[in-house]
């Protein structure tokens, strides 16, 4: 049970003005439409309340229901905000693996826990933001039964396919990620007559509700069984994805890297500021290049694509939230997502750890027991 | 002795080895003044502790044509900075999960072993040596990478 209160979708809008306007943070970063029709939806910071209207009258953004909850992605909004350590507060209204990446960012210390009010919203997969906008009609404001179902399918043999991140997706409930407040879509959120439950899950969120003098009363958003059917879903789906399992099959699923780390700057949870293939050693000119060819007589250039993702899986293996991030900002549309989520996966499994699901949950490599692993080191 | 098994003792395998300081490089160095024989395929680089282990030293190692790696350190809870192999076990698990969907694992192992054991430094390196040899050489050795 979580203390929350019942909304008409129409007055989210109100809730996130209501945020600003009683000073709970100095800024949101929410989605909101735009462009032709309000088909496109990317995100916006928004300080002044004003600049939020639910129409999206005027010139101020269209933030609603339907932006919340449509299946479109564009980055993953705890991007945005890595290296947020200021003190002044940002409420972040995104989508789950979002949130969780949040969560591993502030585990990281590359977001201040007391400078973040994190509102998770339910999704149901989503489309890449440019596949959203062009079939947004179709597609509507949420996806009914989510990936792999009828519509889904239906979309899918037109050649528009939810992003196969979003279909391993084990966590699409809004309470599934460490946020202080989830936005649960129930009885159809979107559309007229639609309703949402906002619901506290930490001291902080219920605390920002309370605020904003809501009629809070006990709600159950625990919804096991959807999460169960969606889990097994996705973990099936995952394990059915093609991967590469040796390391000549991944050289050739990384043929065409052209190691721009594209997918390094767009991923959430890899924030090095001095990344090692940045430095002389990983990112060779001159005679550094040519002491590297003269190893082996040549060498493939630009170089290190191999060591550049290997080295890569290994720094986000246990934080990687799986959102797909990386593929989406692949150049060379290599399907990332049948790399990192899937190998991570792997390692976050010995480690029975679900990254940004558990704000108090160490991430794996700051803690360890005293007996532990052994049969895994040989 | 067959034509096959000949075959095979001709590879001799590089193995590039990372060792703590405090116990299995002294472990190794006993090994050798008690001169207990062991192959000569692994060169050993010093780490002062298993903490210092960077999984991408394996990476580069087997990257850059070594046939095998290992890593050696203090027993856990031997660790003369109390914790370092702690970590170093929770990296390591996690690089070698990676290096199994690649099938890279079987060349890279991992142990414990204290200052006083030279007689089982020597033991595993004839043991490690013996599994390279099986594995063959490093498909990626002569590679373009
Ligand atoms: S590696 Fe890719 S899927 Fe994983 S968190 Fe980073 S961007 Fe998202
Ligand atoms: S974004 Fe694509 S091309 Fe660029 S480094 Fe990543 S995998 Fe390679
Ligand atoms: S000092 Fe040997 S493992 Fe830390």
């Amino acid at each position: 049970m979580s203390k929350g209160a019942e909304l008409k979708s129409e007055d989210l809008a109100g809730l996130f003005k209501g945020l600003l306007e009683n000073k709970v943070v100095d800024c949101l970063v929410l989605p909101r439409r735009a462009g032709e029709g309000g088909k496109n939806v990317s995100y916006i910071l928004v300080r002044d309340a004003s600049k939020i209207d639910s129409a999206g009258a005027g010139t101020a953004a269209g933030v609603s229901a339907s932006a919340v909850f449509a299946p479109s992605f564009s980055v993953n909004a705890a991007n945005i905000l890595k290296g947020w350590t200021i003190g002044e507060k940002v409420g972040l209204v995104a989508k789950p693996c979002e949130i969780r990446a949040a969560v591993e960012l502030v585990k990281l210390k590359q977001m201040d826990k007391e400078s973040v009010l994190l509102v998770s919203a339910d999704c149901s997969g989503a489309f890449t933001n440019q596949d959203y906008a062009a079939n947004a009609d179709e597609i509507g404001d949420w996806l009914e039964a989510g990936p792999g179902g009828a519509k889904a399918e239906e979309l899918k043999g037109k050649g528009v396919a939810v992003r196969e991140a979003c279909e391993i997706c084990e966590n699409r409930l809004a309470d599934e990620a460490g946020a202080d407040i989830a936005l649960v879509r129930a009885n159809g959120g979107d559309g007229d007559g639609g309703k949402v439950v906002v619901a506290g899950l930490t001291e902080r969120g219920v605390e920002a509700l309370s605020a904003l003098e809501l009629p809070l009363e006990e709600k159950d958003i625990e919804r096991a069984g959807e999460k169960a059917k969606i889990a097994e879903a996705a973990r099936k789906k995952r394990e059915s994805l093609p991967t590469a399992s040796s390391v000549q099959e991944l050289e050739e699923f990384l043929r065409d890297c052209i190691v721009c780390k594209n997918c390094r700057d767009l991923c959430p949870v890899c924030y090095c500021k001095e990344c090692f293939f940045e430095q002389p050693l990983g990112n060779p000119v001159g005679g550094d290049l040519l002491n590297l060819a003269a190893l082996r007589g040549a060498v493939g250039v630009p170089t290190n694509q191999l060591m550049y993702h290997l080295t890569r899986v290994y720094h986000v293996s246990a934080t990687c939230v799986g959102c797909g991030a990386c593929e989406d900002a692949c150049p060379k549309d290599i399907p990332l997502t049948r790399f990192y989520p899937v190998v991570t996966a792997k390692v976050q499994e010995i480690f029975n750890y679900t990254p940004g699901k558990e704000v108090e949950e160490p991430i794996p490599f700051t803690a360890y027991e005293e007996e532990e692993l052994e049969e895994k080191l040989r | 002795m067959g034509e096959e098994v000949r075959e095979k003792e001709e590879f001799e395998p590089k193995i590039v080895g990372f060792t703590c300081n405090w116990c299995t490089y002294a472990a190794a160095d006993l090994a050798g003044t008690s001169r207990k024989k062991y192959p000569p395929n692994s060169r050993i680089i010093r780490l002062m502790c298993s903490g210092r282990l960077d999984p991408m030293f394996v990476l580069k190692v087997l990257l850059n044509g070594a046939d095998g790696a290992f890593f050696s350190g203090c027993h856990p809870g031997e660790c003369h900075y109390i914790k370092g192999n702690f970590y170093a076990r929770r990296r390591i698990a996690a690089l070698r999960t990676i290096l199994k969907q690649f099938g890279l694992d079987n060349r890279f192992k991992s142990y414990w072993i204290s200052a006083s054991e030279g007689e089982k430094f020597a033991k595993t390196m004839k043991e490690l040596s013996e599994e390279i040899k099986k594995l063959g050489p490093n498909p990626l050795r002569g590679e373009i990478l």
